[in-house]
């Protein structure tokens, strides 16, 4: 028993961490007015790409390293430090939906290719209210021949503008249930609009189908979707974890610096115990993603609950963390010029992605009478 | 990383179930000789046991349906500093009455005068011959009433700042001089805490644990002590119901229909899941000797406000009938052994939970000046001699 991280996650984490934060600069972005396009997203891809992260949950056979949902967090969580803008989230869901579900002949089509940088992938799941749930009729595959073609819209999209290859849920008329589809994203039917979205530091976009060629991934998407669900929620909840925890230790060295009537205001306990109460939202959710990753790397029975559990409280608490630093920050926290916005419109673009906090309350509650029943 | 416990076929697990097979129904005495009360001291008190046994031993006490001796304040805080600072002659007289709880012990630290600053006190010592009288008022006081043995910090030394001049002392509670009041808390309980009056105590000299002066750091480690276990995920410090009952209690009734109590009784669930895993891991430090992370402090500054909540919610749901004296709001919960267990006085004790071992604003200042690193609070009083600083505020107050 032992719950730490061990030797091999620690140095995946430090050499992840300091890497991004020489690497990446959020200095674009923090120039008044700028958007999306200025978060150097394929300038920071080019270097990101040649240290194979997008190959860590990659099997060994398809030229990945292998590596459990815990090594994944390592990283996810450095990202989620510095912003990082880049298609590594995007590409993460599509390759965790191809290697669960895919067929082979998909999988060494598309897999080696990521791993190599060579392609980047997004999920395709959401509505335009947000829902992922298997429903949706917002976008519709219907046969021709043997062809699948989709026509429609998929909202909300992650660095869609990058990707290569779409993994689209669409509705299987005929069928009555909604599967998941290989889709070229450069082909002529497909059309990526990127959303003026309030994260400047996230590719989020709409994307139109018409008559979109589309080929199905083998497995029953009624299988896949909850094992990508939940590793979905852990990677958000693992990126907010550790956000949290830079805009705490950031928030802290300014409370030490900064001087107001004569001391630092980290001396106030008007301020002392906000930080106090950061530093509890920030440890929980540690646990809360840790955990998550642990279960789901070990295929625990509560695997599901603890990554809704994760997504839960992290989103809640990210937004808190982030809040109570622009207040500590004061007006300059206010200020485009300030990081602390960045970090604002993240968590408040994680907590409403994937479903928000209450909604998977709502689910955590039914695991929970269910397991009780 | 590994979130499992300590399995069925752990191997020290065999010798320990051998012995409670052995020795059925043990008394106290037995466990505190085979060294199973505490664990973790070196022999013969205990079996030197590293943290993952201990836990062991706590499983197979619970599996076998032993009770351990309850004395709380000599085995979980203060009797372990006999061995670092106690002669031969302390050791020999109080340890084993102590660890088989016939020796009941309490700790006479808090006064009138403040309670989280402890530095404060103001009950006196004063050596005389070969003895020390004690002339002062301590309050809080847990076990007070039943105990035969109190731990006293008193200042023997007025002319040193407020936390040097202070010295512990072994006392007997049947001492001439010594009069145990008991508090009524608004729960209405009797004796859960007591004031305690030393009218000129007569303490012989060699009930002095360790030397003069050594109070503070003695009462600090004190404060500090928790043997390694599962933490409990009780309400009240760890005691009674946890988030868990609480949602299997509202399930039962039906409460979790309503909409906006399910979504509450979910933050409340999750937020108790996550305790859990801050304890597991601090625990997990100690057991793999490392140096505890932040989560212990964290953990108490989390969970005191949680288990208001717990309580809290638990109350509402119940309407104008959790007014009723003794009510309890989940049927299958009744019956249930330990007076943290009911509900009702659970709530009503609930508001001591983030004053008591130090109230909620302090630890949040200790969490965020140890572990934050932010600058510490100062304290104008903390170098001058006490004897001034006195002085000064009965001057002040006139």
């Amino acid at each position: 028993m032992d719950f730490s991280l061990s030797e091999d996650n620690l140095t995946l984490q430090e050499s992840a961490r300091t890497f991004l934060e020489k690497e990446i600069s959020l200095s674009r972005v923090l120039i008044p007015g700028t958007t999306v396009a200025d978060a150097n997203y394929a300038g920071n891809w080019e270097k990101i790409a040649p240290l194979g992260w997008q190959g860590l949950v990659v099997a060994e056979e398809f030229g990945g390293l292998g590596l459990s949902c815990i090594d994944l967090v390592m990283i996810l969580g450095a990202m989620g430090r510095t912003l990082a803008p880049s298609p590594f989230l995007g590409t993460l869901f599509g390759t965790w939906a191809i290697q669960r579900a895919g067929s082979d002949v998909q999988k060494k089509r598309l897999l080696p290719a990521v791993v190599e940088g060579r392609a980047k992938l997004a999920l395709a799941v959401a509505e335009s209210n947000g829902s992922t749930e298997d429903n949706g009729r917002e976008a519709v595959m219907s046969r021709r021949g043997t062809d699948c073609r989709i026509t429609g819209v998929k909202s909300f999209v992650i660095d869609a503008a990058s990707a290569d290859w779409l993994v689209v849920g669409a509705m299987d008329e005929a069928a009555g249930w909604r599967r998941f589809f290989l889709v070229d994203a450069k082909q002529d039917g497909v059309q990526v609009d990127l959303l003026p979205w309030r994260d400047v530091t996230r590719q989020v976009c709409d994307v139109r189908l018409k008559d979109a060629v589309a080929e199905p991934l083998e497995m029953d998407s009624k299988a896949l979707w909850p094992w990508l669900r939940d590793r979905i929620l852990l990677a958000i909840a693992a990126e907010n974890a550790e956000g949290m925890r830079h805009v705490l230790d950031i928030t802290v060295d300014y409370a030490k610096n900064r001087v107001a009537f004569g001391r630092p205001i980290g001396t106030y306990q008007a301020i002392k115990h906000s930080l106090a109460d950061m530093l509890g939202l920030a440890e929980c959710s540690n646990a809360a993603a840790l955990y998550a990753a642990w279960a789901l790397s070990e295929d625990k029975s509560d695997a599901g609950l603890a990554a809704a559990m994760a997504k839960a409280y992290t989103s809640d608490a990210y937004v808190s963390v982030t809040q109570r630093s622009t207040q500590i920050f004061g007006a300059i926290g206010f200020t485009w010029e300030m990081k602390n916005h960045l970090y604002y419109k993240r968590a408040r673009a994680n907590a409403e992605l994937f479903g928000n906090a209450r909604a998977h309350r709502s689910r955590i509650m039914d695991m929970v009478e269910k397991k009780a029943a | 990383m590994d979130f499992e416990l300590p399995g069925e076929n752990h191997p020290e697990r065999a010798a320990i179930r051998s012995w409670f097979e052995a020795n059925p129904r043990p008394t106290g005495q037995d466990l505190a000789q085979a060294g199973y009360v505490v664990p973790h001291w070196p022999k013969p008190w205990g079996v030197a046991a590293g943290a993952e046994l201990q836990l062991i031993i706590d499983e197979e006490l619970k599996r076998a349906g032993v009770v351990p001796p309850r004395n709380p304040v000599a085995i979980n805080n203060c009797a372990q500093s006999l061995l670092t600072h106690g002669t031969q002659g302390q050791s020999e007289r109080f340890l084993l009455p102590a660890l088989s709880g016939e020796e009941v012990w309490c700790m006479l630290f808090s006064e009138p005068s403040g309670g989280s600053d402890l530095g404060a006190l103001r009950t006196t010592a004063r050596r005389e011959g070969d003895h020390y009288i004690v002339k002062g008022h301590k309050i809080w006081t847990s076990l007070a009433h039943v105990a035969k043995v109190g731990v006293l910090v008193a200042r023997t030394q007025p002319e040193l700042p407020k936390h040097q001049g202070l010295s512990e002392f072994l006392i007997d509670m049947d001492s001439p001089g010594i009069t145990v009041r008991p508090i009524i808390d608004m729960s209405g309980h009797e004796n859960e805490y007591n004031e305690v009056f030393f009218d000129e105590v007569r303490v012989p000299a060699d009930r002095l644990l360790g030397k003069e002066g050594e109070g503070w750091s003695l009462s600090m480690t004190q404060l500090q002590t928790e043997r390694v276990a599962l933490s409990k995920p009780g309400a009240i410090w760890g005691h009674g119901p946890s988030a868990r009952d609480l949602v299997e209690g509202m399930a039962e009734i039906g409460a979790l229909s309503d909409g906006a109590l399910r979504e509450e009784a979910a933050q409340v669930y999750v937020e108790g899941e996550l305790l859990r895993l801050l304890a597991y891991r601090a625990l997990s430090d100690r057991m793999n000797a490392r140096a505890p992370g932040p989560e212990a402090a964290i953990h108490k500054m989390l969970a005191a406000p949680h288990g208001q909540h717990v309580v809290d919610l638990a109350k509402r749901v119940q309407g104008p009938r959790g007014m009723i004296a003794g009510e309890q709001p989940f049927p299958s919960q009744l019956g249930r052994t330990g007076h943290m267990d009911d509900w009702d006085y659970a709530y009503w004790f609930s508001p001591a939970v983030t004053m008591g071992v130090g109230t909620q604003e302090i630890l949040k200042n200790v969490v965020s000046e140890r572990v934050l690193g932010l600058p510490r609070e100062s304290d104008p009083t903390a170098r001058l001699p006490w004897s001034e600083t006195r002085q000064q505020s009965a001057s002040k107050a006139s």
